[in-house]
C-alpha cells in the first residue's frame, strides 16, 4: 500500500485521443463490461434454448398441419428459413436482453455515472454500446439461425426444405433483425431507464399495439400496423414484396433503431445521471 | 484547480447549490464540509458534468469536464463506493474503466496494489465487496489515470483506523506532489488532520473558505482550567473577565474559559500566583468551528421545507 511507487512523483500530461480513438477506447470498455457479467452468457444461453423449442415446436405444427385430415390448412413444403422467422418472434423477447441490460443495469448498479465520468460524450457512450450489443448479438442471431435449422430440418422431414443460399439469406436476415431489435432496446433503455418499463413498451410496439391493429383488417389500420418495427422487420425476413419490398422493412427497423439511440441521446444528456 | 463561478442547482423549489463561488488550489487538501444535503455531492456531480448546473460554471483547469475526451487523465474521483455492478469483479470494473481511456491493464494491477486490494479480493463480484473494499476500489479507480485533480466524496466511510490513516497519507501525498485534491467528509476530526484549507457550505451556501487554522480560530476556543485553590481561582476568573474573557464555572474547582487563548490564561495565572493542576483546549475545535457555521443552516434544514439535497 505504498503511494510513492504507484503514483507518479508529478502529474504527467496524458496525450489526448482523437475523436476515433476515443471511440475505440469506449467500444473496447463496453466489450469488457458486457463479458465480465454473467448474465450475458446467460442470455444466450436463453435465447439459444427459446429457439431450438420454438423452431421445433413450429416444425411440428407444419408437419403436423400436412399430414392431419383437414386439407384446408396444408402449408406444403415448408423452407426451414420461414419456420426460423417465426420462431424469431418469441426468441426476440430473450435475445433483445444484451441491448437492454447493457444500460438498464447501469442505471439500477449506479456504474451509469462511473461510465459517464469515463466517457463524459454521452453520444459516444451510446453508440458505443449499440456497437457492442449490435455486434454481439448479431453473431449470436446466426448461431440461433444455425440452431434452429437444425433442429427444424430433422423434425420438418419429407415436408421441409433447406436450400443452401436460401437457408443462409435468412438466417442472416434473423440474425440483422435481433441485432436492430436489441439496439432498439438499448435506445429504448437509455430513456426510460428502467428495464420492467422498457420490456412493457417494446412488447407493446413489437407485438401487441401492430396486432391489435391488424385485427380487425381494415386497411388503414393496416398500413399503419406495417410501420411498425417489429412487422416491419417481419416484411424484410420474409423478402415480402408487398406492401413494400423487403428493403425498406430493413430501413423503417433501422430507422426505429435509430431513432431510440436519439432519444436516448437526448435523455443522457438532458438528465442528470 | 477547480474552478466554481455561481454554481447553482435546483431541484424544483429546493435549492442544492446557491451561487457557489470558489477555487480549490492545487497542492494541498481541500477539505469540503457541510451537514447532510447542504449540496456536497451534488457539487461534485455537477464538476464532473453528471449534473447540469442549472446556472453556472464548473470548470476543471479551465475546462468543462463534459469536453473532455480523456477524463480520468485529467480528474480522477470517488464518488459512490456502491457503484459497482453487483455480478461483476472489481477487477473488471476497473479494466473498463481504463480501456475507456486508454490505459494499459498493468496499470490496473498497479492501482489495485496500491490501495490494497490483492488478486482475490479484486475477484469477487461486485455484490460482495464490503463498504471498505468497495472505498478502496474507488480509489484505486480515481487514482488510475494519474491526474492532476482528484475528489473524493467520504473516502474514509466504512474504513478501518488503519485504511483511515492510510486515505490520510495518501491524500496528503497526492497534495504534496503538487495535485488538486478535493475531499468532502463529515468527519470532523479527520478534517482537522487531513485538509489545509476548509470549503464549507450549509444549504447550497459558501459560509466560509479559509485555510484550516483560520477556522478554528474564527470559533471561541474553550479552555478548562482547573485548580487546588478556589480563592485563586476566583481571582484568576475576575481578572479573566476584565480582560474580555467569558468565564463559566464548571465545578468547585474548574472554570470553562471562552474569549481567549490558553497562553493567555496561562501567563495571568502565573502573574497571579495561582497553582493550576489542567490548563487545556476543551472539545474537537474544528467540530465546534463546524457547528457555529452551520449551525442556521442545520435548523433550516430540518425543517418541513428543508428536503434532501437529493
Amino acid at each position: 500500500m505504498s503511494t510513492q511507487t504507484v503514483v507518479g512523483s508529478r502529474p504527467t500530461v496524458a496525450p489526448a485521443l482523437s475523436a476515433p480513438a476515443a471511440f475505440r477506447a469506449a467500444v473496447a470498455a463496453e466489450w469488457t463490461k458486457l463479458v465480465s457479467v454473467r448474465s450475458t452468457w446467460w442470455t444466450m444461453l436463453a435465447g439459444l434454448l427459446v429457439m431450438a423449442a420454438s423452431a421445433g415446436q413450429l416444425a411440428i405444427y407444419a408437419a403436423n398441419a400436412n399430414t392431419n385430415d383437414d386439407p384446408a390448412d396444408n402449408p406444403g413444403i415448408v423452407a426451414v428459413g420461414s419456420v426460423l422467422i417465426d420462431a424469431v418472434e418469441l426468441t426476440q423477447y430473450a435475445v433483445l436482453a444484451l441491448g437492454l441490460l447493457a444500460i438498464t443495469t447501469e442505471f439500477t448498479s449506479g456504474t451509469i455515472r462511473t461510465t459517464l465520468q469515463c466517457t463524459p460524450a454521452r453520444g459516444r457512450v451510446l453508440l458505443a454500446k449499440a456497437v457492442v450489443a449490435g455486434a454481439v448479438t448479431f453473431v449470436l442471431g446466426l448461431l440461433l439461425g444455425g440452431v434452429g435449422a437444425l433442429v427444424a430440418r430433422p423434425v420438418l422431414g419429407e415436408w421441409g426444405s433447406a436450400p443452401t443460399a436460401g437457408t443462409i439469406g435468412d438466417i442472416v436476415a434473423v440474425a440483422t433483425y435481433l441485432a436492430l431489435v436489441s439496439v432498439l432496446a438499448l435506445g429504448l433503455g437509455a430513456a426510460l431507464r428502467s428495464a420492467v418499463l422498457t420490456i412493457v413498451v417494446l412488447f407493446a410496439t413489437l407485438m401487441i399495439v401492430p396486432l391489435s391493429l391488424q385485427e380487425p383488417d381494415i386497411a388503414v389500420l393496416n398500413r399503419i400496423a406495417d410501420a411498425f418495427p417489429g412487422v416491419a422487420g417481419g416484411h424484410f425476413m420474409a423478402g415480402d414484396t408487398d406492401p413494400y419490398p423487403g428493403a425498406v422493412g430493413l430501413l423503417v427497423l433501422v430507422g426505429w433503431a435509430g431513432a431510440a439511440l436519439l432519444l436516448g441521446r437526448a435523455a443522457l444528456r438532458r438528465r442528470d445521471a | 484547480m477547480i474552478t466554481l463561478r455561481g454554481l447553482t442547482k435546483r431541484f424544483g423549489a429546493t435549492v442544492a447549490v446557491d451561487a457557489l463561488t470558489v477555487d480549490i488550489a492545487p497542492g494541498r487538501v481541500t477539505g469540503f464540509l457541510g451537514p447532510n444535503g447542504a449540496g456536497k455531492s451534488t457539487t461534485m456531480r455537477m464538476i464532473l458534468g453528471l449534473d447540469r448546473p442549472t446556472s453556472g460554471t464548473a470548470l476543471v483547469d479551465g475546462r468543462s469536464y463534459r469536453e473532455l475526451r480523456r477524463p480520468l487523465h485529467e480528474v480522477g474521483a470517488l464518488l459512490d463506493a456502491r457503484a459497482v455492478h453487483p455480478a461483476r469483479s472489481g477487477r473488471a470494473h476497473l479494466l473498463a474503466m481504463a480501456r475507456s481511456n486508454g490505459i494499459s491493464a498493468r496499470r490496473v494491477d498497479e492501482v489495485l496494489d496500491t490501495v490494497g486490494l490483492d488478486g482475490s479480493a479484486a475477484a469477487k463480484p461486485g455484490r460482495t465487496l464490503s463498504l471498505g473494499m468497495g472505498q478502496r476500489l474507488g480509489i484505486a479507480g480515481a487514482l488510475l489515470g494519474d491526474p492532476p485533480v482528484l475528489m473524493f466524496d467520504e473516502p474514509v466511510n466504512g474504513l478501518d483506523p488503519d485504511g483511515v490513516r492510510w486515505v490520510r497519507h495518501l491524500l496528503r501525498s497526492l497534495a504534496g506532489q503538487g495535485r488538486t485534491v478535493f475531499v468532502s467528509s463529515h468527519l470532523m476530526s479527520e478534517m482537522q488532520l487531513t485538509a489545509d484549507q476548509l470549503v464549507v457550505i450549509g444549504r447550497g451556501r459558501l459560509l466560509a473558505d479559509a485555510p484550516v487554522g483560520d477556522v478554528i480560530a474564527g470559533s471561541g476556543q474553550a479552555v478548562r482550567v482547573r485548580s487546588p485553590h478556589p480563592e485563586g481561582l476566583a481571582t484568576l476568573a475576575a481578572r479573566l473577565g476584565a480582560h474580555g474573557a467569558i468565564v463559566e464555572p464548571a465545578g468547585p474547582d474548574e472554570l470553562t474559559v471562552t474569549g481567549t487563548t490558553v497562553d493567555r490564561i496561562g501567563d495571568l495565572a502565573y502573574e497571579l500566583g495561582v497553582r493550576l493542576h489542567e490548563l487545556s483546549p476543551h472539545g474537537a475545535s474544528l467540530e465546534q468551528a463546524f457547528m457555529e457555521l452551520t449551525a442556521d443552516s442545520v435548523e433550516y434544514a430540518g425543517g418541513p421545507t428543508g428536503g434532501d439535497a437529493r
